[in-house]
């Protein structure tokens, strides 16, 4: 490649990478910094690793850390588990499909804060479920079920908001299968499950990482649902980095924040490696 | 075009400045209020009720003539990151910046705030709160404090806890039925704070030094609330503690007075709803006001302050908002709860003690649950 040609290319690039590096790099940059104690908003900007081994030390920080990744793998794999079978039904057309698609997708229209209100009104002591099960005499009296030890509130609602997003990116990758590929499947004697393990599977492959990256980067830096509808006894990461930002302590919310980003980078690595894996049929 | 755009740039400077530059401590009161005038408008960059604080302040707009801007939506941190992160511009967004008392202190004063040493004199306003000094930069408009609301249903007013065993016979007695927050509002925080602060004998919360061995002394406190773990509930704010009561899931939780009055009279929770402070003491704060450096219009700001802190309009607030007013001339018969409970009213822990506090209570408490 003449330097020329080179020269031509990185100005072709130019507008993607002058957003990137300018507007995201130089957010990283001043998070990274903060971190080892430089940019101080309201003290003596000094290098530091002090906040790294203070931070990394409490045990909020850890328990943050396993919250925050038990939530955005979890929510990512029932996101996907769920939308796998309404894409491969919505994949030839017929009467309604476009309408059953369209409200499968609503959820990405409704803020997640008005989707979290919504589901504590429903869910709390005197709510519409508490009624429901108490009218049909299954439940004696109200339970408690507004913010749940197990989180499976914040799951419930991750998998609301991010099931149509994955069904939007599957829906596409099945589509692109060709029914030819399917009958030669089926004629040499493969079953449903066979086909979809077989066949769909591999060839989504790149649509369900792309889905369960992106779902999983999303539910791990939760803060809303967390703050709504999440277990009082954990913290996410964002809630935790809000607590010390809160505070006045910018330094280590910027350790929350970064180690944040690094746990989507690597977290986001293994999942689609695992999910590269198991598609593919090299994991039994 | 570009002539007339250059001519009109030149004109707004000539006014301006002068204006800016001006020293309101050489002007007489009058002289500034003639400027205020002048200057017509002021931004209040206020982190709450701001819907009805623009209703509150129409009196003070039909009193000079100057129309005040509240910007919509901004909590407390986003408002303090404006205030911080345009405090080297020339002339900034904020005219009247209102924040958490005791947040005043986490900045330098000085450099952050001008003096208000040119208001009127007034024996009654209030610039030292709960054991923060505001100095000359910071006056107090807003009083609250933090209490227990009670379900009057289930709860007698003849029977209200008032010490930690007593809400523990409470907790022991109706489980599930009492319930604070730790995060997302200050009257769970209140709460545990002074019931630590009564549990952990010997163990001086206001001084603000913070060492392992004044940490250890917390023992006996998160003890006490690990061992009643079962029979309280963790809520996820105020206002979701203040709505389960509402509802009848819960009989007791920690409150704001002005919170809970306010959800009142808006119709937004049970009117029924009762507030007492008990006799271990729950926290007393407030909010204040102060104008920045580069406050755009320095003489509007400097007016609305004294009308803010007037005996007629701290008098209003208590009547509107149920606060406990920041003017000693001022009328509080409007109040949640009768002024013989405001010596059970206590300052906040000192910081940077209280943060560690804190952090130990969730880490000790709230994370082990």
């Amino acid at each position: 490649m003449t330097l020329r040609r080179a020269a031509t290319i990185l100005l072709l690039l130019m507008p993607g990478l002058g957003l990137i590096l300018a507007l995201i790099g130089a957010v990283v940059y001043i998070a990274v910094a903060q971190s080892f104690g430089l940019y101080s908003l309201m003290g003596e900007s000094a290098f530091s690793l002090a906040f790294w081994s203070d931070t990394m030390g409490k045990k909020a920080f850890d328990k943050a850390v396993r919250y925050s990744i038990y939530v955005g793998v979890l929510s990512a794999i029932f996101s996907v588990i769920l939308a796998y079978p309404l894409a491969i039904w919505l994949r030839k057309p017929f009467a309604g499909s476009v309408t059953i698609g369209a409200v499968l997708k609503a959820p990405l229209l409704v803020h997640g804060l008005v989707a979290a209100f919504l589901y504590i009104n429903i869910i709390s002591y005197n709510g519409l479920l508490n009624q429901v099960m108490q009218g049909l005499g299954i439940w004696d009296g109200p339970k408690r079920l507004q913010n749940d030890r197990n989180a499976i509130g914040v799951l419930i609602l991750q998998t609301w908001k991010n099931m149509p997003f994955a069904l939007l990116l599957l829906t596409g990758a099945v589509q692109a299968i060709s029914d030819d590929v399917l009958d030669a499947a089926r004629d040499l004697g493969a079953g449903s499950w066979a086909r979809f393990r077989k066949v769909i599977a591999p060839l989504t492959v790149s649509g369900l990482q792309a889905a369960m990256v992106i779902i999983f980067i999303g539910a791990l830096a939760d803060f809303s649902f967390q703050t709504i509808a999440g277990p009082t006894n954990r913290q996410s990461l964002a809630q935790l980095m809000v607590n010390f930002k809160g505070r006045g302590d910018w330094h280590s919310a910027a350790v929350v924040g970064v180690s944040m980003m690094a746990i989507a980078l690597i977290g986001s690595a293994l999942l689609a490696v695992a999910a590269r894996m198991i598609m593919r049929g090299r994991l039994k | 075009m570009i002539k007339h755009l250059l001519t009109t740039a030149a004109a707004v400077v000539a006014v301006t400045a002068p204006l800016q530059a001006q020293d309101l401590s050489a002007m007489s009161w009058d002289q500034i209020v003639e400027q205020a005038k002048a200057e017509g408008e002021l931004t209040w960059y206020v982190w709450y009720l701001q819907d009805d604080l623009r209703r509150a302040v129409q009196a003070f707009e039909d009193e000079y003539g100057i129309e005040v801007t509240i910007p919509e939506g901004g909590d407390a941190g986003g408002n303090a990151n404006k205030l911080l992160a345009e405090r080297e511009r020339e002339t900034g967004d904020i005219d009247v910046f209102a924040w958490g008392y005791n947040d005043f202190e986490t900045v330098d004063l000085d450099a952050l705030f001008m003096p208000l040493t040119h208001l009127p004199e007034d024996d009654g306003r209030v610039s030292e709160l709960t054991g923060i000094d505001g100095g000359d930069h910071v006056l107090a408009y807003w009083g609250n404090q933090t209490g227990v609301a009670y379900d009057p249903a289930h709860v007698s007013a003849d029977d209200l806890p008032q010490t930690p065993e007593e809400f523990a016979a409470f907790w022991a007695e109706n489980p599930g039925k009492f319930g604070f927050n730790y995060e997302k509002g200050g009257s769970g925080p209140s709460y545990y704070l002074n019931m630590l602060r009564v549990l952990s004998d010997g163990v001086d919360f206001f001084d603000g030094e913070s060492n392992d061995e004044k940490l250890a002394g917390l023992q006996p406190g998160i003890d006490f609330f690990n061992a009643h773990a079962d029979n309280y509930v963790v809520t996820a704010s105020n206002a979701d503690s203040i709505l389960r009561v509402s509802d009848g899931e819960l009989w007791m939780v920690p409150a704001w007075e002005d919170h809970l009055a306010g959800l009142q009279n808006r119709g937004e929770v049970r009117s029924d709803i009762a507030f007492y402070i008990p006799e271990m003491g729950m926290n007393g704060g407030g909010n204040g006001v102060a104008i920045p450096l580069n406050a755009p219009n320095p003489a509007a700001a400097s007016v609305f302050i004294h009308w803010l802190t007037s005996p007629e309009t701290q008098t209003m607030f208590n009547r509107t908002f149920g606060t406990a007013p920041m003017n000693a001339a001022s009328d509080d018969s409007f109040a949640l709860v009768p002024n013989a409970q405001r010596e059970f009213r206590t300052p906040w822990a000192a910081q940077p003690f209280r943060g560690e506090v804190e952090q130990r209570f969730v880490d000790d408490v709230i994370l082990e649950r």
